[in-house]
């Protein structure tokens, strides 16, 4: 569980209108490059986040079970884990906790292992070719621990966005969803209380998370580590006892016979 | 900030060809020392030959790691960045460095059987860490079934106990590649069937989609023909479990990436 002081980012999709504020506001303050994109067939550009693009909305649509039309919008970006895949998987310590909890990149330390981008179950962490390290979204340190606000909270321009403490942070989610309960959305619900020691960054939903692609259930980056060096035990024992038997007790009946 | 950044020839920020030359290169020459001390260990010409094979493997494995980094100069940033045991990558950086400094000393200096011993579980560390690396990420066909480290092991032993054969055309050992070439084709199967839920496209991509010559051409030229062959003509079979071994790992990478 977050620190209670911790920053906390709460992304409200009942209130979000899709209109990627956040996205170009997030451009335009950490001064990240534009990118060549193509059409896809859907207002999501560019389609996932890259060492460039922190942030980009996700885009859902289509007809719920009961015929109503539906356009959902997910905010597409570092979720800043607590127990963080990416700092779990990382071999010299440059992606770490800050205070408040918030996780970036150290890029003067990073080797681009490539470690955390396969380890992100977001796939918020990525490689930049030309500076041979990886980036991902910061919170906009410089501006928070600077009394401010992160640039893509400070350019929503429907309160889809809200910054302060962990303690405030989900206090507001939980009543947000309370009152969207109450307004007829059953399965309203809060993302980013259990996964992965729980999240600097939470979603408030009117759907299941898997609706919007989010990841339930996101095994600790520790644990896989364990079940691996479990199983690999298990295999080299098994297997350097099993081979030697097959062979050398042929061997030794061979031997008996003679 | 000094950047060489040699490109990597799969593009993009994906683990590739390095990656995989390393793993083939460290697993077979790693599992013809771990072979010979385990069967051969009375035979200490023989050990001494093969933890030259392994060291050389380990030494230039090492080195492709290293090409591989965005930031190749600051390889010393694993080592020495402070401790961090819960990335695979960091135990992976140590187990090489430490196997290598054995296997070196194995090949110099006359040694006890214990000390051989110790270096192999070493080297046993060496390759299996690297199926534990694969599955500590959020890759689902890596880490959907605890199998990778059997897989990889019984590749090992398979493609080691060949590299044995090409000069040492022993009884024993094709009894010993047979045995696990079968215990690596039933992995290899169950692994498959096990992630297919969790990881439907990166195992189409192997069945029948872009990754199908290398899954392919594992199954029948690297795995089934060396099987039949093994009892006719030795050397063939071995050199193709080698081509086997080195498909093997790469499809093995490139799936977990789809």
């Amino acid at each position: 569980m977050p620190n209670p002081k911790d920053y906390a980012i709460l992304f409200d999709a009942s209130r979000c209108i899709g209109c990627k504020a956040c996205q170009v506001a997030c451009k335009q303050w950490n001064d990240l490059e534009a990118e060549k994109t193509e059409n896809r067939g859907s207002y999501a550009n560019p389609p996932r986040l890259t060492a460039h693009t922190w942030i980009s909305m996700r885009y859902y649509e289509g007809l719920r079970p009961d015929g109503d039309p539906y356009f959902d919008f997910i905010r597409g970006s570092c979720m800043h884990c607590t127990h963080a895949p990416c700092v779990a998987s990382c071999p010299t310590g440059a992606m770490a906790h800050r205070e408040g909890g918030v996780v970036t990149v150290d890029e003067k330390t990073c080797i681009g292992c490539r470690s955390c981008v396969q380890a992100c179950p977001y796939e918020a962490v990525h490689f930049d070719e030309a500076r041979g390290v990886v980036h991902k979204c910061t919170m906009c340190y410089d501006r928070i621990s600077n009394g401010d606000q992160p640039a893509c909270v400070k350019a929503c321009p429907t309160d889809a966005l809200t910054f302060g403490t962990y303690q405030e942070i989900r206090a507001m989610a939980e009543e947000r969803v309370r009152v969207l309960k109450e307004r007829g959305y059953a399965r309203a619900n809060v993302y980013g209380l259990a996964e992965l020691g729980g999240t600097h960054v939470l979603y408030v939903l009117t759907e299941h998370p898997s609706q919007y692609d989010l990841p339930k259930a996101v095994r600790e980056a520790e644990k896989r580590a364990a079940t691996g060096w479990l199983s690999a035990g298990i295999a080299a024992a098994a297997l350097g006892a099993g081979l030697k038997f097959i062979v050398e007790r042929r061997e030794a009946l061979k031997g008996g016979g003679q | 900030m000094i950047t060489i950044n040699l490109p990597n020839p799969m593009g993009e920020e994906h683990w590739g060809l390095w990656i995989a030359l390393y793993f083939f290169l460290a697993g077979t020459t790693g599992g013809a020392y771990l072979l010979s001390v385990l069967f051969y260990g009375k035979d200490q010409g023989l050990v001494r030959r093969s933890a030259l094979w392994a060291f050389l493997g380990v030494a230039v494995g090492a080195g492709l790691l290293v090409i591989d980094l965005g930031q190749p100069l600051r390889f010393l940033n694993l080592l020495l960045n402070g401790f961090h045991p819960a990335s695979v990558m960091w135990l992976g950086s140590w187990f090489l460095v430490l196997a290598g400094a054995g296997l070196l000393w194995v090949y110099l200096k006359p040694t006890s059987r214990g000390v051989q011993q110790g270096v192999a579980v070493l080297v046993a560390l060496v390759v299996g860490y690297t199926a534990v690396l694969l599955m500590q990420t959020a890759k689902p066909f890596w880490n959907a079934s605890p199998l990778l480290p059997w897989l990889f092991l019984a590749s090992a032993a398979t493609a080691g106990g060949a590299l044995l054969q090409l000069w040492y055309p022993h009884e024993k050992l094709s009894r010993l590649v047979i045995a696990s070439a079968l215990v690596e084709g039933a992995v290899l199967a169950l692994h498959l069937i096990w992630t297919y839920p969790a990881a439907t496209p990166g195992v189409l991509a192997l069945l029948v989609g872009p990754l199908a010559w290398a899954f392919w051409g594992f199954v029948v030229v690297g795995w089934g023909l060396p099987l039949f062959l093994e009892r006719r003509n030795v050397a063939l079979a071995a050199l193709l479990t080698l081509v086997g071994a080195f498909l093997l790992r790469y499809f093995v990478v490139m799936a977990g990436q789809v």
